[in-house]
């Protein structure tokens, strides 16, 4: 992806709508008892359009306002979709993309990685209650909402881009043959 | 030239991840920070008016998840279930909205709230988005009186309290956090314990009992008991309902000095919420 200042301001558009309606749409649903989470979901999306540092920066930056607007020690979330943004760039850049169930698959994948990886920042700083393996069921459910989602946000992330990204295929136009004395 | 990008996209990730582990040491323990405060001022509105707006469309795909729980469940919850489709369609919004504020009225009236505490009533507008935080922001903050360490209750019992604040917001954390502890005693036998949360099962307490040769019994009711220690960092002032014993069997009472709580308020499903300001247990 080539990051002019245009599509710069469209990705923090979109991140910056995204944080918004995690925090006051998604994350007050429920579906079996789980409320989806589309924050990895649209860094790997970034991560992926945009190679390993754009994922990376987008990583630290949607953590970042989230732990501002959630008053919460800074820097946790950050760690975590720094991780999540990283590993979706560095897929891009290690691996061709043939399949369109790739991103979502891999939406999937890093945002069960993610809920993971909050928990191990938790941990970090103790955890001193008991912890029930249903917590293994809600982030699975968890990944397959940002299956689903995941496919959402990519596509229209990617529509939205689309003017950068190098590997979009140009649509060209058939034109007849020129016939010599026609 | 390869090579130079690939150090200069090191350089970049180190960086990012040197900053993190910085800011997470730095800002750690504290309340709230200026760049936070900033933040909130600049976006708290946008949060309030999407919260309205986008509260019929909440309440449509909660009311989807109430009907797949509700399925196959005898005819009371069928009843139940009713009620909650007539709360949830759209326009009803404010009809459901009203309810929970009747039932505060209703919980202020009862003498729930302690003498001196000043119920100060504001929504949810923002929700941690990851199964480990029990974390929510509201609209109401230190302009409206809100202090640190204030309780939170909704119509039925406790929720949390605050631990952060802006201006026009504030932080409250969950009973049902992975950090949170509340002194509690059991009605009416008096037994004292401490209740601490199950990450991942929001409505299942372990009530810890401190030194008590009674035992409780099912459906007994959980009231906070007002006292506080250093490991117990939360001050809640007494009597105000939290729960009730679901599960009291004599073995694990006798063996491990617990039982099974269940709270009162639906934790995974607030809106309206009060803080109560003021009062003299600091």
């Amino acid at each position: 992806m080539i990051l002019t200042p245009k599509i710069v301001a469209r990705l923090v558009v979109v991140g910056l709508l995204g944080v918004l309606l995690q925090l006051t749409f998604f994350s007050q649903v429920e579906l079996f008892h789980v409320s989806p989470d589309i924050l990895p979901a649209l860094v790997v999306t970034f991560g992926l359009l945009g190679g390993s540092m754009t994922g990376a920066v987008s990583g630290f930056a949607i953590g970042f306002l989230l732990d501002c607007l959630l008053i919460q020690p800074l820097g946790g979330a950050s760690l975590v979709l720094i991780a999540v943004g990283y590993a979706a760039g560095m897929f891009r850049e290690r691996f061709e993309i043939h399949s369109r169930l790739v991103a979502p698959l891999l939406c999937a994948i890093l945002t069960f990685a993610a809920e993971l990886g909050f928990g191990a920042v938790e941990a970090m700083f103790g955890i001193h209650t008991d912890v029930s393996v249903l917590v293994l069921r809600d982030m699975l459910v968890q990944s397959v909402f940002a299956f689903f989602l995941g496919w959402a946000i990519y596509v229209g992330v990617r529509r939205l881009v689309r003017p950068a990204l190098v590997d979009e295929a140009t649509v060209r136009r058939t034109r007849r043959p020129t016939v010599l004395g026609a | 030239m390869y090579r130079k990008q690939v150090r200069r996209r090191r350089a970049v990730l180190a960086l990012l991840i040197v900053g993190s582990f910085a800011l997470l040491t730095i800002t750690y323990g504290q309340g709230s920070n200026s760049v936070q405060r900033g933040v909130t001022a600049v976006f708290a509105p946008v949060s309030s008016v999407l919260d309205r707006a986008l509260k019929p469309a909440r309440d449509l795909v909660n009311w989807v998840d109430e009907t797949f729980d509700a399925r196959g469940k005898n005819a009371k919850l069928e009843e139940e279930l009713e009620v909650a489709r007539k709360e949830a369609v759209g326009a009803q919004a404010a009809l459901a909205e009203n309810k929970e504020l009747r039932e505060l009225v209703e919980l202020d009236e009862s003498g729930a709230i302690p003498t001196g505490y000043e119920p100060v009533t504001g929504n949810v507008i923002a929700l941690s988005p990851t199964v480990w935080f029990s974390d929510l922001m509201i609209d109401v903050g230190s302009a409206d009186g809100v202090q640190l360490h204030d309780p939170v209750i909704d119509g039925q019992g406790l929720v949390g309290e605050v631990t952060a604040m802006t201006g026009g917001t504030a932080k409250v954390k969950l009973i049902s956090d992975h950090s949170s502890a509340v002194g509690v005693k059991v009605v009416p036998s008096g037994i004292q314990g401490i209740i601490t949360p199950t990450i991942g099962e929001p409505n299942r307490f372990v009530l810890q009992f401190l030194n008590s040769d009674k035992h409780v019994h099912k459906g007994e009711s959980v009231v906070t008991s007002g006292w506080h220690t250093e490991e117990i960092e939360a001050r809640f002032p007494p009597n105000i309902p939290v729960g009730e014993v679901t599960h009291a069997s004599i073995n694990e009472q006798e063996a491990q000095g617990r039982s099974i709580v269940r709270p009162y308020a639906d934790l995974r499903n607030l809106d309206t919420l009060q803080v109560l300001t003021g009062g003299s247990r600091r």
